[in-house]
């Protein structure tokens, strides 16, 4: 066993140079004392034997390891990025309809104030804007979904 | 300053290359970093079959995950940071039925709980040295194992080792001055042979 006959302070700065970044200042008085303490200048020849130990395991890996994982991200980026194509293209749809939605409603009315002095009847208009309007732009919003997802579709 | 500006360069570089689920750059990673990281699980679990599989799945939540890398911190700490995580919810999955009320850091718990199976470390030592430290290292336990492990072997400061931990840097410091002290040990007491 060490002899504990120097100053635990001591030792704790051996400890940090170790460690830590130590000043010049300090690592001189390590220096100065190792000289003349032969129990401290063990501890310091133990600590760095132990430090350097724990450098010298060398775990080898699998040989195919890299590779296995490198298919795993591969396939799992295709996943995903299908997932993701899937979210746009719903998200898309789902803003398309509510803004065909949205825009019918305007366009209703004002068809319907135009429709006075046009002598339509409220009937008339709201045909006319489901057949001119509403449908279509339903029906492209359909189109939406139906896009190729090879090409991206609108994602 | 150069080196400093390169370094900036490299994460700025990994953090897009990871939000835009750059292949090729996740392979350069996987190259870099794979044996570091089944070595770091190694130290965390004591099993070698588990650590290439929590290593893999690593990389899948490097994968999900990767936009919150903000590139100013370096890569290994955050790697490392989710490694830790994994090997965390691995074993309470595997040992529910432990009591941890007594310990001041849950997550910390799961790492004092000993792992079975041979010793790793005996197969990887390469020096007399490294063979005498294999036997303390497979009984130390894994939380002074791998702080011991990410200052000397991945020479990550301890700011980066606070980081992966999720600790105060006096705790970082307590663990790896008590892990040295633990091994430092076996050469106190196996006398004076020297190391090869």
């Amino acid at each position: 066993m060490i002899r504990l006959e120097c100053d635990k302070r001591f030792r704790e700065l051996i400890d940090r140079s170790f460690v830590e970044e130590v000043s010049e200042g300090e690592r001189q008085l390590i220096h100065d004392h190792i000289r003349d303490c032969d129990g401290c200048k063990r501890y310091v020849e133990l600590t760095a034997r132990t430090i350097r130990g724990l450098r010298e395991f060398t775990f080898t890996s699998e040989p195919d390891s890299n590779a296995q994982v490198r298919e795993i991200l591969a396939h799992h980026t295709g996943t995903m990025r299908q997932h993701n194509v899937q979210f746009k293209i719903w998200a898309a749809f789902a803003v398309a309809l509510s803004m065909s939605f949205v825009g019918s409603a305007l366009v209703y009315q004002m068809a319907k104030r135009l429709a006075v002095p046009m002598h339509f009847d409220t009937a008339q208009v709201q045909a006319g804007v489901l057949v001119f309007w509403l449908l279509p732009s339903f029906c492209s919003a359909l189109c939406l979904l139906a896009a190729p997802r090879e090409n991206g579709g609108i994602a | 300053m150069t080196l400093n500006t390169t370094a900036e360069t490299e994460t700025a570089k990994i953090a897009r290359g990871l939000r835009e689920r750059d292949m090729e750059l996740l392979a350069d990673l996987v190259e870099r970093c794979q044996h570091r990281l089944v070595r770091y699980l190694l130290y965390l679990i004591g099993r070698r079959d588990h650590a290439e599989d929590l290593a893999q799945e690593t990389w899948v939540r490097v994968l999900q995950r990767g936009s919150q890398y903000n590139g100013r911190q370096r890569f290994d700490p955050w790697l490392f940071a989710i490694a830790r995580n994994l090997a965390i919810d691995y074993l309470r999955k595997k040992r529910k039925a432990v009591q941890t009320v007594s310990l001041p850091n849950d997550r910390d718990a799961m790492l004092l709980l000993p792992s079975s199976g041979p010793s790793p470390f005996e197969a990887a030592a390469r020096s007399e040295d490294a063979i005498r430290l294999a036997g303390q290292l497979q009984t130390l336990s894994p939380l002074y194992r791998e702080a011991l492990l990410l200052r000397f072997q991945e020479d990550l400061s301890l700011s980066e080792i606070a980081q992966v931990l999720g600790a105060p840097v006096t705790t970082v410091t307590s663990r790896i001055y008590r892990g040295l002290a633990a091994l430092r040990s076996v050469f106190e007491e196996g006398g004076d042979s020297p190391g090869v």
